[in-house]
């Protein structure tokens, strides 16, 4: 198992780049999948998103200085990414971000790749009248099992304000399943 | 009850006897959570068959293409001015070159006839690469906004649309 210090140093050598690149995106891609996923929801727009997060990596790594473990930083471009997707997508609609969560989870109905039952819709319906922050910090701690102490890297926010988030994400999520 | 003889000050009965329980409690909380709560322990997504498999191909494929790859310009109104203000950083160079040829200047271009040009001409470039080329340390919001902003107008919309401060300081843009 080569080491993330080793790694970032290879991707920074024009030699050693291609095999490491391999590497890279063979650790990284299914734990990137799923955060991307989980916030574009359809899996070809997760794809797209997914790809560019590594094409971005790959041309941003000399500006990696190492204060931050790379998978942290990798996790803040593939949540930018997804972001800025997202905000584009409502743009070429000319709909609003609000309407763009509403369509995305009624899409989710007829996706095949989606085998949901009717709490895990409901679900996703509650997830879209969160605030960005805490629908992510609610996957990322949920869904995706991370420490705090990576999400705070991640999201560039404190343990604290991420706890506070996770625990009201949680409660409104719930009350949400309950009253609906 | 206990007594602490140098500050008077009272704790429950038993309280640092039960003090650990209760903070394991608390750790445990969250793994808690995922037993007892109402939330489905999966969420239902799922993806094609090999789609992980295929995917580095997928993606050196797509880091070959990207560079010849023509990127459409959707940007904002605030863009467009920044563009005007590479355009007219590129007009007046190349004026000065053409200067020795014949005597157009910048001077003989209306500004709205440069914003007309970029609001109808289709632009290849993507908003890193306008960010890329733009010094954001001159430009002052005041330069691409209509009307002035006062401080106070700042203040107000800050103070009547962020629910939470900490959000400003996120710098989506920074990889660094």
């Amino acid at each position: 198992m080569i080491t993330e210090e080793t790694l970032v140093e290879e991707l920074k050598h024009k030699e050693s780049q291609a095999k490491a690149f391999e590497v890279l995106v063979n650790t990284y891609k299914e734990r990137l999948y799923w955060h991307i996923r989980r916030i574009v929801l359809d899996h070809d727009d997760a794809d797209d998103v997914l790809q560019n997060t590594f094409i971005k990596v790959y041309r941003n790594i000399d500006g990696f200085k190492g204060d931050s473990k790379l998978y942290s930083w990798m996790y803040r471009i593939a949540t930018n990414e997804s972001l800025t997707f997202l905000k584009q997508k409502s743009k070429k609609a000319g709909i609003s971000d609000g309407e763009l969560k509403t369509a995305m989870v009624e899409k989710l109905e007829s996706d095949v790749y989606f085998e949901g039952d009717e709490i895990q819709l409901k679900l996703q319906k509650a997830l879209a009248t969160l605030p960005d922050k805490q629908k992510l910090v609610f996957n990322m701690k949920y869904y995706q099992d991370m420490k705090y102490e990576d999400i705070s890297v991640a999201l560039e926010t404190s343990v604290g304000a991420l706890k506070s988030s996770y625990h009201l994400a949680v409660k409104k999520i719930e009350t949400y399943l309950k009253s609906n | 009850m206990e007594e602490n003889k140098k500050n008077k000050f009272k704790t429950p009965e038993g309280y640092f006897d039960s003090f650990h329980d209760r903070l394991m409690d608390k750790i445990h909380e969250e793994e808690n959570i995922k037993s007892t709560s109402l939330i489905p322990e999966s969420d239902g997504f799922t993806i094609p068959e090999g789609y992980f498999e295929g995917l580095p191909q997928s993606v050196f494929k797509k880091l070959k293409t990207k560079d010849t790859k023509v990127i459409q310009f959707n940007g904002s109104r605030k863009i467009y001015y920044r563009i005007t203000a590479v355009a007219a950083v590129l007009i007046l160079f190349f004026g000065l070159i053409w200067n020795n040829e014949s005597k157009l200047t910048i001077d003989d271009l209306a500004s709205t006839e440069i914003t007309d040009y970029f609001e109808s001409t289709d632009y290849a470039l993507s908003t890193y690469e306008i960010a890329e080329v733009l010094d954001l340390q001159e430009l002052e919001l005041n330069d691409v906004l209509e009307t002035n902003l006062e401080d106070e107008n700042i203040l107000e919309y800050l103070d009547e649309n962020v629910d939470d401060l900490e959000d400003l300081n996120l710098d989506y843009e920074n990889y660094d």
